[in-house]
């Protein structure tokens, strides 16, 4: 059958460009020395996977949170703090990490979905800055001075390198993963559950949803990727404070995610690969003229988006010629009728 | 078993801060067949459908399902027993394309998909039978009234409900519409499903309803065949009444 030939070829063609995107991004260290710009690469592989977190709460579910900072804060402090106190294993520690999150984010937030609204963003904005000053009026926590991780020896078992080349690896491992993750549970039960929520509670709980119950979920997976952001940051950087979680870098959080486009799982990855390296240029080149001029981006950046593009860059592309170009001319898409066709006759 | 009405509902009250909008009423939904329920614009039609959904809970009163009492469940409890609902307000998935409107209800209910090709498959039978196949891939938000009625009724039959409660599911439909929509509800029925339906349009009433149930300001003043309810004094006085305002508006 030639519709199948066609639909296994697109399949192909689409397989290929992922690996040779993913062949480019494995290839980059080799090429690129510069540990500045590795960094930038390492930033905007944490940042885009925490962003991909605050959007199965924004972007999937409809739930704005302004408080993934804090995920992110408390899961690197929980796991810094059992490899400092307790000498356990860092990888241990950040599964620990990840659970304490869960745990923290699903009994603080469990009550304010019981009412409707912007509660949950409300709560989530006092949740980080109560975490915050918690944190630096607690000697458990090392106060306002913060934690360091010991350095020592290359080692893959304590994760720490003097080189950002493995973080790099590490960082890229790692979006990847939560992107596949997301994938899989836009398509699921689950992730249908939270698109209907987003769209309609009433409607939702008529075909048999309950809105909490899926909503608590959201809050608890992302705010376990956010924890996992957070070990990673904390093993690369080697040294957190309570700064960490201020109320800039929840948003710096959000940005991506609408940048590139909400409404997609791939938004977060697009947004963050074009918002950072653009905000760290600005900060590297102009900080020293105009301290600041970074964030005053951001605003302008995120403006213009809403402005202009509210659907964020993918919600441009999805309705653009540049789409019907790459569909037509590289991945040679068949019509989505014959792709259905195919896979409801063949069983993938 | 089966002589047991499906739905019984005691003395249900619903008070609204001081408007009471449902006052005592009584009624008994029949196995198997379409029980409808008519009245004046804020009769308390939709009120008591609310109530029986779970929606909200009633004041007072008492609702039975299959003998069982179901007064305190909740919404989201309804299709896992077998109970599936419309609103008369559409609530479309809006930014959700026609086909995973109703793959997200195939997900849910007491035969819920246990995978997506499930899903998918549950869902294109339902997009066939109502007549949405065609427009699968059209974002709900972009499709006119009709087919977003229809879409209310798929998203609820995707459920595989043994009870279909549809809240005016024919409003703003043209003459040829609402003969199609008539036509699928029958079939609905046909398939083994209960129906309770509200509904304006007196002929799709008279030619689908076995018996119907008619509210005027929050109490129920008549019940019977659509024949004698229609000939009842008292109804017509309410309807014709209210009728002619229908048609000044
Ligand atoms: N949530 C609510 N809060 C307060 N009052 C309400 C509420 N819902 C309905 N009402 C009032 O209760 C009365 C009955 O409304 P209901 O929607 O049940 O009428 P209806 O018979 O369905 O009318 P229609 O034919 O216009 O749909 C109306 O006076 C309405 O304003
Ligand atoms: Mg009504």
């Amino acid at each position: 059958m030639d519709k199948k030939k066609a639909v296994r070829d697109y399949h192909r063609n689409l397989a290929v460009t992922a690996g040779i995107i993913l062949l480019i991004f494995i290839a980059i260290p080799i090429f690129v020395k510069s540990p500045y710009i590795l960094n930038v690469f390492v930033l905007v592989f944490y940042m885009s996977t925490l962003s991909m977190a605050w959007n199965l709460l924004g972007g999937m579910t409809g739930q704005n949170s302004l408080g993934h900072a804090a995920y992110m804060g408390l899961g690197a402090y929980a796991s810094c703090l059992l490899v400092v106190r307790t000498g356990i294993n860092p990888w241990l520690s950040a599964v620990a990490g990840m659970v304490a999150v869960a745990v923290v984010a699903g009994v603080i937030f469990y009550p304010c979905f019981i009412l409707r609204g912007p509660y949950f963003t409300l709560v989530s904005i006092a949740f980080g800055e109560a975490i915050r000053q918690f944190i630096i009026n607690s000697e458990f926590f090392g106060r306002a001075s913060g934690v360091g991780l010991p350095y020592g020896k290359d080692s893959w078992i304590d994760f720490r390198f003097g080189s950002k080349v493995p973080y790099y690896y590490v960082g890229l491992a790692m979006m990847i993963l939560i992107y596949a993750f997301m994938k899989k549970i836009e398509r699921s039960k689950i992730g249908y559950a939270l698109k209907t929520i987003r769209e309609d509670e009433d409607a939702a709980a008529a075909i048999g949803i309950n809105p909490i119950k899926y909503k608590i979920m959201a809050v608890v997976i992302s705010a376990m990727v956010a924890a996992l952001v957070g070990f990673f940051y904390a093993s690369y950087i080697r040294y957190i404070d309570p700064e960490l979680m201020i109320q800039a870098k929840s948003t710096e959080a959000v940005l991506p995610a609408i940048v590139g486009g909400a409404a997609f799982v791939e938004g977060p990855i697009i947004g963050g690969l074009i918002m950072i390296p653009l905000s760290e240029f600005l900060r590297a080149t102009y900080s020293a003229i105009l301290p600041g001029i970074n964030m005053l981006m951001y605003a302008v950046v995120l403006l213009v988006v809403i402005r202009f593009r509210p659907a964020g860059i993918l919600g441009w592309y999805m309705n653009s010629r540049a789409k019907q170009f790459v569909d037509e001319r590289i991945l040679k898409k068949p019509s989505v009728e014959v792709i259905e066709e195919v896979e409801m006759a063949g069983g993938r | 078993m089966s002589d047991t009405p499906i739905i019984e509902v005691s003395h249900i009250t619903k008070r609204f801060k001081g408007l009471t909008a449902v006052k005592d009423v009584s009624f008994t939904i029949k196995r198997g067949a379409i029980t409808g329920m008519i009245g004046p614009n804020g009769a308390g039609k939709s009120t008591t459908f609310n109530m029986i959904c779970g929606y909200y809970p009633p004041t007072e009163g008492k609702i039975f399902y299959d003998g069982k009492d179901i007064t305190d469940k909740k919404a989201y409890d309804y299709t896992n027993m077998k109970v599936s609902r419309t609103f008369q307000i559409m609530k479309p998935l809006k930014n959700l394309s026609v086909l995973d409107n109703v793959v997200a209800s195939a997900w849910f209910g007491h035969a819920a998909a246990k995978n997506e090709r499930q899903a998918r498959e549950k869902a294109m039978e339902v997009l066939q039978f109502t007549g949405l196949y065609e427009k699968r891939h059209v974002l709900s938000k972009d499709m006119g009234t009709p087919d977003q009625k229809r879409l209310e009724m798929a998203r609820a039959l995707a459920t595989s409900p043994q009870l279909l409660f549809l809240d005016e599911n024919m409003a703003g439909l043209n003459p040829a519409e609402t003969e199609e929509a008539i036509k699928l509800i029958r079939r609905i029925n046909e398939s083994g499903v209960t129906i309770f339906l509200i509904e304006h349009i007196m002929q799709a009433v008279v030619s689908l309803c076995e018996e119907v149930i008619v509210l005027h300001h929050g109490e129920k003043i008549a019940v019977g065949t659509p024949d004698e309810v229609m000939n009842d004094p008292y109804v017509m006085e309410v309807y014709l009444g209210v009728k002619k305002e229908d048609a000044d508006a």
